[in-house]
């Protein structure tokens, strides 16, 4: 009982939301423009850095946001501009090898006063702003089988505004990608020479794809960082991978399809390690490596996502954002 | 896209030269103080900043061949199938830890078997074993997935994300399989060779020298031999190649055979110049190995050893002037700039972008 | 018969001026390593014709095609499109201006419905601009038109019973008339067709012949590029020949024909080629 309690609450964490939010920000990527971003990581690292660091510095709540979202942005331009004219893949390895750059710069010990090196930034110096705001009672609060306190950090507050997040990214995207923009998009995935004949500038929409959904991502990268804390080796290649694995469950292209993904992957991850250590002995499968084992799970998981059923849980067979 | 080293060779090794020594000159008006103390051997008080350049120059040559021997399987997979194999970087790491695990005389274990024992073979023996078993690995790999998901006409970027999935299992297996912690594979420390001011260790000397023996036996294979041929025929054009009949299929799974056992060799390698290896090494130089793959021009297979080359000494040099635990960095930064001079990288053919 | 009155003065020898040109290249030469591939001197379209491009297989026809509507770019050479020059303009902004193009391999978006590919090709939709797109009352109104200016082609092309189906499900030539179609809903003043009759059936060829020399009824240019020579005898007003990268003979297609550089160029390359019923 206790097992499914907890896969349970594993459903509605902040990092649920976060994943979540960063998987719609690669759905803008992947699902509607066909673009290979392997560095969804460094987006939502940078967006941490920026919003942690100007809180720390004294900067208002709103300014910090802006400036997470103005990194994400300018990283979008950065990356995008030498290689959307490139082959797909050549965006996949400079996205992934510009998303290390910022972890590698960011845990370094030359920055550790602004980054605070690979220890990170502490959760007191950024996560003020948000708590103070929140108008449940700083307490802890019970409901139903669940407990968390009303305010600070991985709290019930946290919740909602993580959640509320989701629901205005869904919107976002809901609109856009039903819009003529989001069928420029749609036809770009396809096949762009198709649009580029019929006098769309492919490059300024690839472009528009890769910042919107980096700038997500980042704010992703900000409720993560309410969650937990700013530590570069948090955001390394994995994550990205996770957030693809997410994107690709829950089925690329489709409104709900991060969230679903989201959710159905922190709880499986929750109820694998919890199976396993209930059911595995020790001596076949000792406690260190039931993470590592849950994680080959994942990999996995994506591999056999992708070849038997790439459109994911609620994607449509004809729809697929996999182009040769 | 295999072309015989002819004049570009020499531009792009001009290149190369050029850069470093506009980096020597740089550093040295600049005067950009000696680096940190964390660098990897301990340099002699008083150096000047032009020896710690040129030694790192040594270090990075020293490490850029091995990188390519890691890497050059990467290149040939996706010269002959487009693939770009995320998953290289765990076949690296496979062939150190299973040489740890064949030579080691501390206690192993096996994943979901009970109990523990040692093998303690001779080091020579358990890599020789390593590569072997590498290599059948990239045999198996290619029968079990890469063939069939081939003859579905599964799309290269819908390979790579499995690929990226393959990564993800391996790298976690991988951990379970050895923990988190890093193993030597040998405690000789080795002596050194020195000449004038520089020097280099006997046991990255011995490295380099059977890294370069396998590089140019990789060479000779390409450019000599039927088999070789084949390979630079199917990666020109693998329908064409196909119809003169060549039989793809066979000669790719050979890609995969002979990519994965140089991975392993290259992993067992580096191992020894890196003093070890952990169930990440091969995660952690992917990526430098993609810019080396990249730089040289994607699936050229000579354009790999450059590559590695510059990666090599742009990661070793740039600790003169940046903190050691961004060298790195500096590698892909190179990776970055250097698309966006040259997409086709150094040695690639220009070929229609954008 | 085809109207060539407008070409009657005009002299039938390669690089001619015409009357009133709406596509003019000059000098332009497209090298691939060693190779030339195209190294066309001067060339002239009429407005307000079909003229066909011909040539033996690798006589660089396309790439000549994809130099013209800047899909690829030239080394040497200038060109330009109703009067505004063509070097180093974007192939999106070539096709603005009104000269938009075909695929010799169709290029249906196959993820998406008829519909939405018709809706893809019109042109000034404030809604595909991202601030816009928000707000649905800003673009609802121009999708309406679009819409409808969508269902009158696809009632034309005979597509509109499948509007609602994804084109990845229409056959070979029912693509082909989509892709057309589609070009067609930007209201362009010059076609440019990649091989419009390649892979599609007998049945259906008729149809798209009618439908090019419609394009010409409306005060289109049509240029197009094709290995079928009963079909360029039947449709077209004058002729230009490319052979080895180069043109050689420009004409009627009846002239065209009898020119000796181009029997030599046929026969040289493709014994079997049937150039029509002159021969």
């Amino acid at each position: 009982m206790d097992i499914l309690i907890n896969a349970l609450e594993q459903m509605f964490t902040p990092a649920t939301a976060a994943f979540a939010i960063a998987a719609i920000g690669l759905n803008f990527h992947f699902g509607l423009t066909g673009l290979l971003n392997m560095g969804q990581a460094g987006f939502m690292l940078l967006g941490m850095y920026g919003y942690a660091i100007s809180v720390r510095e004294g900067l208002p709540m709103w300014a910090a946001i802006l400036v997470a979202m103005g990194a994400a942005m300018l990283f979008g331009l950065l990356l995008g501009w030498p290689t959307l004219k490139l082959r797909g893949d050549y965006l996949a390895i400079v996205t992934i090898a510009a998303a290390e750059i910022v972890r590698y710069v960011g845990r370094s010990n030359t920055l550790v006063n602004v980054t605070g090196g690979s220890l990170g930034i502490k959760g007191k110096d950024y996560k003020g702003p948000l708590e103070d705001l929140s108008p449940f009672p700083d307490e802890r609060i019970t409901v139903g089988p669940f407990t968390y306190h009303g305010s600070a950090s991985d709290s019930w507050w946290l919740r909602v505004v993580a959640w509320t997040l989701v629901a205005l990214f869904l919107l976002l995207f809901w609109r856009l990608s039903n819009s003529p923009w989001g069928r420029v998009l749609k036809g770009i995935r396809e096949d762009e020479d198709a649009v580029r004949s019929l006098g769309k500038n492919v490059y300024w929409y690839k472009m528009q794809a890769l910042i919107i959904g980096g700038v997500i991502g980042a704010l992703g990268g900000v409720i993560w960082a309410h969650g937990s804390a700013v530590v570069a080796d948090a955001m390394g290649r994995p994550t990205t991978f996770w957030v693809w694995t997410i994107l690709l469950l829950g089925g690329a292209a489709t409104v709900m399809g991060p969230v679903v993904g989201s959710v159905v992957f922190w709880a499986a991850l929750s109820l694998i390690r919890a199976l396993a250590k209930a059911f595995i002995p020790e001596s076949i499968l000792p406690s260190t490596a039931i993470e590592p084992f849950g994680l080959m799970l994942v990999g996995i998981a994506l591999i056999l996502l992708v070849v038997f059923r790439p459109q994911g849980i609620l994607g449509n067979k004809k729809e697929l954002a996999f182009h040769a | 896209m295999f072309t015989r080293p002819d004049t570009r060779f020499y531009k792009a090794a001009g290149l190369l030269l050029i850069a470093a020594a506009a980096f020597v000159i740089a550093t040295l008006v600049l005067g950009g103080g000696p680096a940190e103390a964390e660098t990897v051997e301990p340099v002699a008080a008083g150096t000047s900043t032009a020896t710690l350049v040129i030694q790192n120059v040594i270090n990075g040559l020293a490490f850029g061949v091995l990188l390519a021997l890691a890497a050059v399987g990467l290149s040939l997979i996706f010269g002959t199938t487009g693939l770009s194999n995320f998953a290289h970087g765990e076949q690296v790491t496979f062939g150190a830890l299973l040489t740890f695990f064949l030579s080691t005389n501390e206690q192993v274990t096996i994943p979901l078997v009970p109990g523990s024992f040692s093998i303690g073979l001779p080091l020579w023996l358990a890599a020789i074993i390593a590569v072997i078993v590498s290599g059948f690995t990239g045999w198996l790999q290619d029968k079990m997935l890469w063939g069939p998901l081939r003859k579905r006409r599964v799309a290269v970027l819908q390979q790579m994300v499995v690929s990226i999935g393959l990564s993800l299992a391996l790298l976690n297996l991988l951990q379970w399989w050895m923990g988190a912690s890093r193993h030597r594979l040998t405690n000789a420390s080795g002596g050194r060779v020195t000449f004038g001011d520089f020097y280099i260790g006997t046991q990255t000397l011995m490295s380099v020298a059977i890294a370069a023996i396998a590089l140019t036996g990789v060479a000779l294979f390409l450019l000599k031999t039927r088999l070789g041929r084949a390979t630079r025929a199917i990666s020109d054009n693998p329908a064409l190649a196909a119809a003169s009949g060549i039989r793809v299929d066979s000669i790719i799974r050979l890609v995969w055979v002979m990519s994965a056992a140089l991975a392993g060799l290259g992993g067992i390698l580096l191992a020894l110049f890196d003093n070890g290896a952990g169930f990440d090494s091969g995660a952690r130089i992917l990526l430098l190995m993609f810019a080396a793959v990249t730089l040289g021009g994607l699936g050229q297979a000579f354009g790999a050893l450059v590559g590695a080359l510059v990666v090599g000494v742009v990661s070793e040099v740039s600790t003169v002037v940046i903190a050691p635990d961004m060298r790195y960095a500096s590698a892909l930064a190179i990776l970055i700039i250097v698309l966006l001079v040259r997409p086709q990288g150094i040695l690639g053919r220009k070929e229609r972008v954008g | 018969m085809p109207d060539t009155t407008v070409l009657d003065g005009v002299a039938h020898e390669p690089g001619v001026a015409k009357p009133d040109p709406i596509l003019i290249a000059d000098g332009v030469v497209r090298r691939f390593g060693g190779l030339t591939a195209v190294n066309v001197g001067h060339f002239e379209v009429q407005r307000n014709t079909i003229t066909a491009l011909i040539g033996p297989n690798g006589a660089g026809k396309s790439t000549f095609f994809n130099l013209l509507t800047s899909f690829d770019t030239a080394q040497e050479g200038s060109g330009t499109f109703d009067g505004k020059p063509l070097r180093k303009v974007s192939p999106h902004k070539v096709a603005r201006s009104g000269m938009v193009r075909t695929f010799q391999l169709t290029k249906a978006l196959e993820g998406m419905s008829v519909m939405e590919n018709m809706r893809l090709g019109a042109q000034d939709q404030p809604g595909e601009s991202l601030l816009t797109a928000f707000v649905p009352p800003l673009w609802k109104a121009r999708e309406r038109e679009i819409t409808e200016q969508a269902h009158d082609l696809l009632h034309r092309f005979k597509l509109y019973e499948k509007r609602d189906d994804s084109a990845g499900s229409l056959s070979g030539g029912q693509r082909k008339l989509l892709e057309m179609a589609r070009a067609l809903m930007s209201k362009p003043t010059m076609v440019m067709l990649d091989e419009p009759m390649a892979g599609v059936n007998p049945a259906l060829t008729e149809s798209l012949l009618e439908h090019i020399i419609e394009l010409k009824d409306e005060g289109m240019t049509v240029l197009f590029v094709e290995h079928d020579m009963h079909m360029v005898r039947r449709i077209s007003d004058w002729v230009a020949v490319m052979a080895q990268g180069e043109l050689i003979a420009e004409g009627p297609a009846s002239t065209v024909m009898q020119n000796e550089a181009v029997q030599d160029a046929y026969l040289g390359a493709h014994h079997d080629t049937d150039l029509g019923e002159d021969l």
